[in-house]
């Protein structure tokens, strides 16, 4: 028989669980809240002077606009990732269990080396008569150089790229757990395929694909270094913006402001998620 | 084998924790702790410092001015003996109070500095600072691409320059190009002014193929653009990799940027840092400095030491006039916003 714990034993256990959140989440998370209420000294660092100045700024034509082009971005890289990603979560969950291991395993290697020099990977590809150039030119597809690096196209590669390990490891994840019988329910109850994949592997593989969505839109907003890389600084993220408010403007407030929008948009995806899919927890999260 | 190495290996790791703490208990008397970015000095120049004074230098890095600035103010000008930062945020630190006298009987060298880059703004009676580097920005191009003759920011809105133009990231610079061709100052505190220099610059939009600060001499080299708008140090890279890259001032006069040395108010071994100060300041010493750094070299009797290889790039022209340059320094909250404004826009313009 188990002894049950006595309420202090409890407290004891829990609080540095407790003393986590509050000092490395809630903290920062209320300090940035009332930093975004703040006024922006003149030179540098803030004064203790409230306005909703810092919202109001959003909501200019430029912060909007760049707002919307962000979004813009990041729906992109989302559906490539998932057109890309999800047959790949789906066939890798349904091979045998060494080559699957492998395979994992080829998915997890590029991770060990910094994401940095993985994009300067894609500099020596993409730039004037680099590798992509020379592979195209010897296929007399092209006669002059494309002059890929730096253009939109490029940044979108690289955030895909970037990205959409995430989404082939949580769809997956779903897909490995999910109980086959129903699908050979489906088609012996005389499913097409196809009509089979929609209505039960697709429902059933939700969770995966949506926690993969969100892996993919909420960083594409700000993955700024991929745009500054790739895309020579010409591509202007969300996260660009705010890493320039606090590194080279100093407008901490409003920098404050834009992180809280951002995170704003990310619990409605969250929420959304929950409504989708009616799960608690994110597939593939834990 | 293996086992010598390991031995090795451990031996040299307890040598270096002493080392280390031979540094903490020197600090109690002989240390010049020297706050600056990473690689500024020649690190023989630091050694031939140290054997010739018996002082240790303590050389701690940070990546930017206002990294510096708010160590200064929550130490309160303390821990640290010599700084070398930025002149725009020197004016803040002087402002502040953070920094303090030069004791120039202390630096008989003083006089070695170029009078070209002294009594700037930030430091206008040259009380707490000494130079240390200079740098502009030229416009640098291959002139087997470029059929132009450059001889301003004017010519880079040439429609040649279609997606083959490259700048440094800095909007002060960028805006400033715009505000130089159309005859006003970096410094306007004029919106007018600045909406009129907008929209010019928003038309060299379609010519720019890239904006960074970091190695962008490498784009130039590599031939992924024909021209670039740079700072001192890129152009001397870029020159010696490619010495068939032409180098232009522009016509409309060139902003430049100084960094200088100051001791901080509190500084706990000032006298080290003054000493220091006049080590640096001697012509054959600053001579190695300015070769090694690749910025303009600030101390005039150095000029001639150095390596005739570097010397174009390092020395300032001879018809350089003081009149010519403008220096960037702070400006008003409006004049910043508005600034910063255009920066985005104008990225966007040139992303779409």
């Amino acid at each position: 028989m188990k002894p049950k714990r006595r309420g202090w034993e409890n407290a004891v256990f829990l609080a540095p669980l407790y003393l986590f959140t509050l000092v490395f989440l809630i903290g920062p998370f209320v300090y940035m809240l009332v930093l975004s209420f703040m006024t922006r000294a003149e030179t540098w660092g803030v004064v203790q002077e409230f306005t909703l100045r810092n919202y109001a700024r959003i909501l200019e034509p430029l912060y909007y606009n760049t707002l919307i082009e962000s979004l813009k971005l990041a729906l992109l890289v989302t559906v490539l990732v998932s057109l890309l990603g999800y047959p790949f979560g789906y066939f890798m969950a349904k091979l045998p269990p060494k080559r699957r291991a492998l395979l994992l395993l080829l998915v997890m290697i590029p991770f060990w080396t910094s994401s940095l020099m993985r994009l300067y990977g894609w500099i020596i590809i993409f730039r004037a008569n680099g590798l992509l150039d020379k592979l195209l030119m010897a296929l007399h597809l092209i006669r002059k150089p494309l002059k890929m690096l730096y253009t939109y196209p490029a940044v979108a590669v690289g955030m895909v790229y970037a990205l959409l390990p995430f989404m082939m490891l949580s769809v997956y994840s779903s897909v490995e757990k999910m109980d086959w019988t129903l699908v050979e329910a489906a088609r012996d109850l005389g499913a097409s395929p196809a009509k089979a994949f929609l209505t039960v592997t697709l429902k059933l593989t939700m969770p995966g694909l949506m926690t993969g969505v969100i892996l993919t839109f909420v960083p594409s907003m700000g993955l700024f270094f991929v745009a500054d890389i790739l895309g020579g600084n010409k591509i202007v993220l969300l996260g660009s913006v705010i890493q320039e408010q606090l590194m080279k403007v100093h407008d901490w407030p409003f920098a404050a402001a834009l992180s809280v929008i951002m995170m704003a948009m990310t619990s409605i995806l969250i929420l959304l998620y929950r409504r989708i899919t009616g799960a608690k927890e994110m597939e593939g999260m834990i | 084998m293996k086992k010598v190495l390991a031995q090795i290996l451990v031996l040299t790791l307890c040598i270096s924790l002493f080392a280390g703490f031979g540094a903490v208990s020197a600090s109690a008397d002989n240390t010049l702790n020297l706050y600056t970015w990473a690689e500024m000095f020649d690190p023989d120049v630091l050694a031939e410092f140290e054997a010739e004074t018996g002082i240790t230098i303590n050389y701690t890095n940070f990546d930017y001015d206002e990294t510096m600035l708010a160590k200064l103010e929550s130490t309160k000008g303390g821990d640290y003996d010599l700084v070398i930062a930025d002149d725009y945020i020197i004016e803040t630190v002087i402002a502040e109070g953070l920094a303090q006298k030069l004791d120039l009987s202390k630096i008989p060298n003083f006089g070695n500095i170029n009078p070209i880059y002294q009594g700037q703004f930030y430091d206008p009676t040259d009380e707490y600072t000494a130079p240390y580097g200079a740098g502009v920005q030229t416009i640098v191009y291959d002139p087997s691409y470029v059929e132009t003759e450059v001889t301003g920011y004017e010519d880079l809105w040439n429609e040649e320059f279609e997606d083959n133009l490259a700048v440094i990231a800095n909007y002060r610079v960028i805006i400033g190009m715009a505000l130089k061709v159309l005859g006003y100052s970096y410094n306007t505190n004029d919106l007018d002014e600045l909406e009129e220099a907008a929209q010019l610059l928003y038309k060299l939009a379609p010519n720019i193929r890239l904006i960074k600060d970091d190695n962008l001499q490498d784009d130039l080299i590599s031939g992924e653009v024909s021209a670039a708008v740079m700072y001192t140090s890129q152009v001397t890279m870029a020159k010696l990799a490619n010495p068939e890259l032409a180098v232009e001032y522009p016509k409309e006069g060139i902003g430049f940027g100084i960094m200088g040395m100051f001791i901080p108010s509190a500084a706990p071994n000032a006298d080290a840092a003054h000493q220091f100060i006049d080590f640096i300041l001697r012509p054959e010493i600053s001579a190695r400095c300015f070769e090694y750094l690749g910025y303009y070299c600030t101390t005039k009797p150095a000029d001639d030491l150095i390596n005739e290889e570097y010397r174009e790039f390092l020395v300032l022209p001879t018809e350089f006039k003081a009149e010519d340059m403008e220096m960037i320094g702070n400006i008003g909250e409006e004049a910043a916003a508005k600034q910063e404004e255009i920066w985005i826009e104008f990225r966007n313009l040139c992303g779409a």
